[in-house]
């Protein structure tokens, strides 16, 4: 059956361009939303977090309740976590990926649209627990018993389990595409061995995703079932347990937190083998250490529950193969440093990131090796030790890492390249705000402050470090501002961005214009080695060669179908919590659009090669 | 671009003949992955709480072999008829294909008729979702399964109609291929469920 | 886009015989069998329960192996990331597995 050669019907006006918006099944436009909505949430976390911080800046201090302070330190972690870090990383990857193997879009348009909108359905579910004074205050870990309608009464684990329910959908449906997209949609030449450290890393991550999501996804079942229904598997009364909980919900969250970091490690390698002029050190033993690492991360959760009371094997054999993480990631450390020995090095803001990321995240990784060790385990858990753990590689490493990308990918996205002096700028306020901020809470743990509370007494050695923290924390959130000044700043500019605006790419995406036109390649290139623009470029080329003739260019078509389904997820969170009838009407409009999509076949739109000559533009 | 038309003339293997076809062929598999994790969880929940029935009446006193077997060969017949449907589909025999889709999901309906009723059985018998640990367990593994036999019941249902009106192409076969898939799935999560939850519930 | 262009284009050894149910019909044979004995060994009462509880999950492999490999087609040529993914599956479950079984209860 011939595709149809309709061409897209696009409205004019504001009305247009937000139906162009909301019907959007394009990656790259689709990438863009990801990057604004996962920037919102990150701002929320982050006010949650100063406010955590002003709370904590004294001992005795009374900024917020000791309640409200739960509901803050809940909210800042879930949000982050989930609503921020997240989308950010599915940000790059939807604005790369599919450009690094040479594809015109991932493997199912319509499945990513609906990971966005479900996404962000389920972050505003999560978040309009604020308006309604229920917020979820049980921790974003939501151990039971205190997550238990016998001692969390109220909605806000509700609004919790709900929203990260529907948020994980996305995340999940994310998850399959990419995989998909990477196994099937390559350019040709371009083998497994031949692809970006960025792709494989995001290939990887999917894959953690697929396979780590759907433990969340029973466990939050378990515990709506246990809240709502009656259920008993956390009940102790009732025959139920809530050790379960905690191995549920690690056995997804530690391979969360590698999906979290992958993404980054491939980041750097992208960003410091650019502008270090050279290729990336030990290529085949970066991706090995990369599925070690994921594979390795399946194996280590426990090492959360030491003190549950598991027992000294099941501890000793956590331990051990937490310990074990470190030896392939070190290896990704070194082939860092090694790439960048000998290079002609430019510090650009993307690579003064990259380069900061290394150290700061080594710390965060050998004080993972402490950790490790059961019985010291003992001792730094529950502590802010802890807390410093995690912060210097969920932000100094991750956050860290997507502040590089997010410079260094910028001009692909957008055709407008970031200011270098506020970058450089967010770079020196950002890090050395994040320092001051973490490393105190090294010592504060070690000095035996606990997590999680509200205030401390005086005199205890916890108080100038406390106020460093916080000292700290308003430079990080001056350092912000000053990268939201900046993507203001630039979006007043022309849009003069050149296809390889940097001079130096090595990867595909770099030859094509920026932003990327709507159909990507005008023709699918060959793929001839790893670093194939780089490849091109040294042999003289200005373009790659391509793999196909000039021709027509199939295009999936808009849909609101996405955007529906998740407004009746959307409301079925709220039926679920308030009334069964809405819950019910809810999911029966997702179903609807369900069928719909299954009978409505998308035939899709061509462009025609008239219309390629024209560079496409990305709408702002 | 799509599939050639050759007037009419479908290739052997339809679902495989397009990108499209091989991507959600593909994606569906992984997303099996994924469910595997899922039904995972569900009876790594039921085997903790095996023994946790409180006051409620245990699994060897509950389950029915002759019941619980009746409902295996149902199913497992119709994963059978679900292959012959996919086998008619690469011999382009549209018809057979759609008689063997409806006798797949009558089959998966007594499945599901004979499971209602043993549900209402256990509740009667004092063996209720709110029970205990272990029936909460229970009902949900056991009913997420019931709950995937439904949707696929009418997931099939719809593939029959749409292809009475389309007709069999590059782009419905793909539909049909990955539905047989899903069936199939559904079929080999119930060999681990009748073992696992009957059988060792009765040893 | 690359295209897989398969045989329709009419020449010749596309000689693709869509395949017999034979095969198919072992498999199911075979599920019967392992499926009856599994249920008589259980129904029969008298035999040692690990030695039953072991049998039990042979079987119950063995039929699953086979569904796997002939009805969903695991065993043919491009399954390598479809494998993947149920192997990778597979694998968390036996985490899973054994959290319940033995770091659960103590």
């Amino acid at each position: 059956m011939a595709a149809h050669a309709h061409t897209v019907k696009r409205y004019p006006g504001f009305w247009g361009w937000l139906w162009d918006w909301l019907t959007t099944v394009d990656h790259k436009k689709i990438g863009i939303l990801y990057l604004v909505a996962g920037g919102f949430f990150f701002v929320i976390g982050g006010i949650e977090a100063l406010f955590i911080r002003l709370q904590l800046i004294r001992p005795l201090n009374d900024f917020v309740s000791e309640d409200t302070f739960n509901e803050i330190i809940t909210m800042h972690g879930t949000t982050m976590i989930f609503l921020a870090a997240m989308p950010i990383i599915f940000a790059l990857m939807n604005a790369v990926v599919p450009l690094q193997i040479g594809a015109r879009d991932v493997a199912f348009p319509f499945v990513n649209a609906l990971g966005f909108w479900t996404f962000f359905f389920g972050g505003l579910l999560l978040n309009i627990a604020w308006l309604t004074g229920e917020v979820p205050d049980a921790g974003w870990t939501a151990y039971p018993p205190l997550s238990t309608t016998a001692y969390s009464s109220h909605h806000g684990v509700d609004y919790f389990v709900l929203g990260l329910q529907i948020s994980g959908i996305g995340s999940l449906l994310g998850g399959i595409n990419f995989m998909a997209t990477i196994i099937n949609l390559r350019a040709p030449g371009m083998t497994f061995m031949r692809m970006p450290m960025f792709t494989w890393a995001s290939f990887i991550t999917s894959a953690l995703i697929v396979f780590a999501f759907p433990a969340l996804t029973v466990g939050l079942v378990a515990m709506m079932f246990d809240r709502i229904f009656a259920a008993n598997f956390f009940d102790v009364n009732a025959g139920g347990n809530i050790v379960l909980w905690e191995h549920i919900f690690w056995l997804f969250g530690h391979p969360e937190v590698y999906i979290l970091i992958l993404p980054a490690f491939g980041i750097i390698s992208e960003v410091i083998s650019t502008f270090s002029r050279k290729r990336l050190f030990g290529y085949s033993t970066m991706v090995f250490a990369t599925i070690l690492i994921a594979f390795l991360g399946f194996m280590v959760w426990a090492h959360h529950m030491f003190t549950t009371g598991l027992g000294p094997v099941a501890n000793a054999i956590f331990s051990i193969a937490t310990m074990a993480i470190a030896v392939p990631t070190g290896i990704k450390v070194f082939n860092w440093l090694l790439t960048m020995w000998g290079g002609s090095i430019r510090f650009t803001a993307a690579n003064l990131f990259a380069i900061g990321f290394i150290p700061t995240f080594v710390m965060g990784g050998v004080t993972g090796v402490m950790l490790a060790s059961a019985p010291a385990d003992f001792q730094y858990h529950d502590s802010y030790f802890v807390v410093a753990h995690f912060h210097y590689t969920i932000v100094g490493g991750l956050v860290t890492g997507l502040f590089a990308g997010i410079h260094y990918w910028w001009p692909k996205m957008f055709g407008r390249m970031l200011h270098e002096g506020l970058g450089k700028l967010t770079f020196w306020t950002y890090m050395i705000g994040f320092h001051l901020t973490f490393f105190v809470q090294h010592f504060l743990g070690l000095l035996g402050m606990p997590r999680r509370v509200a205030t401390y007494l005086p005199n205890q050695g916890f108080d100038t470090m406390n106020l460093v923290s916080t000292i700290g924390a308003i430079l990080m959130a001056f350092g912000i501002l000053v990268f939201i000044i900046n993507v203001v700043v630039t979006s007043l500019k022309p849009r003069h961005a050149t296809n390889d605006p940097w001079e130096d790419g090595r990867t595909l995406e770099w030859a094509i214009p920026s932003p990327a036109p709507e159909y990507n390649f005008k023709q699918i290139p060959l793929i001839r080695g790893l670093d194939a623009w780089w490849k091109e470029k040294m042999e003289g080329n200005k373009e790659m060669k391509p793999a196909e003739p000039v021709g027509p260019i199939h295009m999936p078509s808009p849909s609101i179908l996405p955007f529906i389904m998740s407004v009746g997820l959307f409301i079925s969170g709220f039926g679920f919590m308030y009334n069964l009838v809405v819950a019910g009407i809810g999911l029966a409009i997702t179903l609807m659009c369900m069928m719909l999509r299954s009978v409505f076949d998308d035939h899709g739109y061509h462009i025609e090669p008239e219309e390629q000559k024209k560079k496409g533009e990305v709408p702002a | 671009m799509s599939a050639h038309e050759h007037a009419g003339a479908l290739p052997p293997e339809p679902e495989k003949a397009t990108l499209e076809g091989r991507n959600k062929i593909l994606g569906f598999w992984l997303f099996l992955g994924a469910e595997t994790v899922l039904f995972g969880t569900l009876f790594s929940a039921y085997l903790a709480f095996r023994n946790s029935t409180l006051d409620g009446p245990k699994p060897e006193e509950l389950f029915q072999l002759p019941m619980t077997f009746i409902m295996t060969v149902a199913l497992l017949v119709s994963s059978l008829t679900s292959v012959f449907a996919v086998q008619a589909m690469h011999r382009h025999k549209t018809g057979p294909m759609l008689g063997w889709m409806a006798v797949t999901i009558a089959l998966g309906a007594v499945f599901l008729g004979l499971e209602i009723y043993e549900f209402n059985e256990y509740a009667h018998e004092g063996h209720r979702f709110t029970t205990s640990a272990f029936s909460s367990a229970f009902y949900s593994l056991v009913g997420f399964h019931g709950g995937h036999v439904a949707f696929g019941i009418l997931w099939i249902g719809l593939l029959i109609l749409q292809i009475l009106r389309k007709g069999l192409t590059v782009v419905t076969a793909p539909k049909v291929y990955v539905s047989a898939i899903y069936w199939h799935f559904i079929d080999v999560v119930w060999v681990f469920i009748f073992t696992v939850v009957y059988l060792m519930g009765k040893v | 886009m690359t295209e897989n262009h398969s045989a329709s284009h009419g020449t010749e050894t596309q000689r693709h015989r869509a395949e017999g149910p034979q095969k198919h019909i072992i498999v199911f044979v075979l599920s019967m069998v392992l499926t009856i004995i599994a249920f008589a060994a259980v129904a029969a009462g008298n035999v040692n329960k690990t030695f039953v509880i072991f049998l039990l999950l042979g079987m119950a492999i063995v039929q699953v192996f086979a569904q796997l490999a002939f009805w969903m087609h695991m065993k043919d040529r491009g399954h390598f990331f479809p494998i993947i993914g149920i192997v990778g599956g597979a694998f968390v479950v036996l985490m899973l597995v054994a959290l319940a079984l033995l770091w659960t209860w103590w």
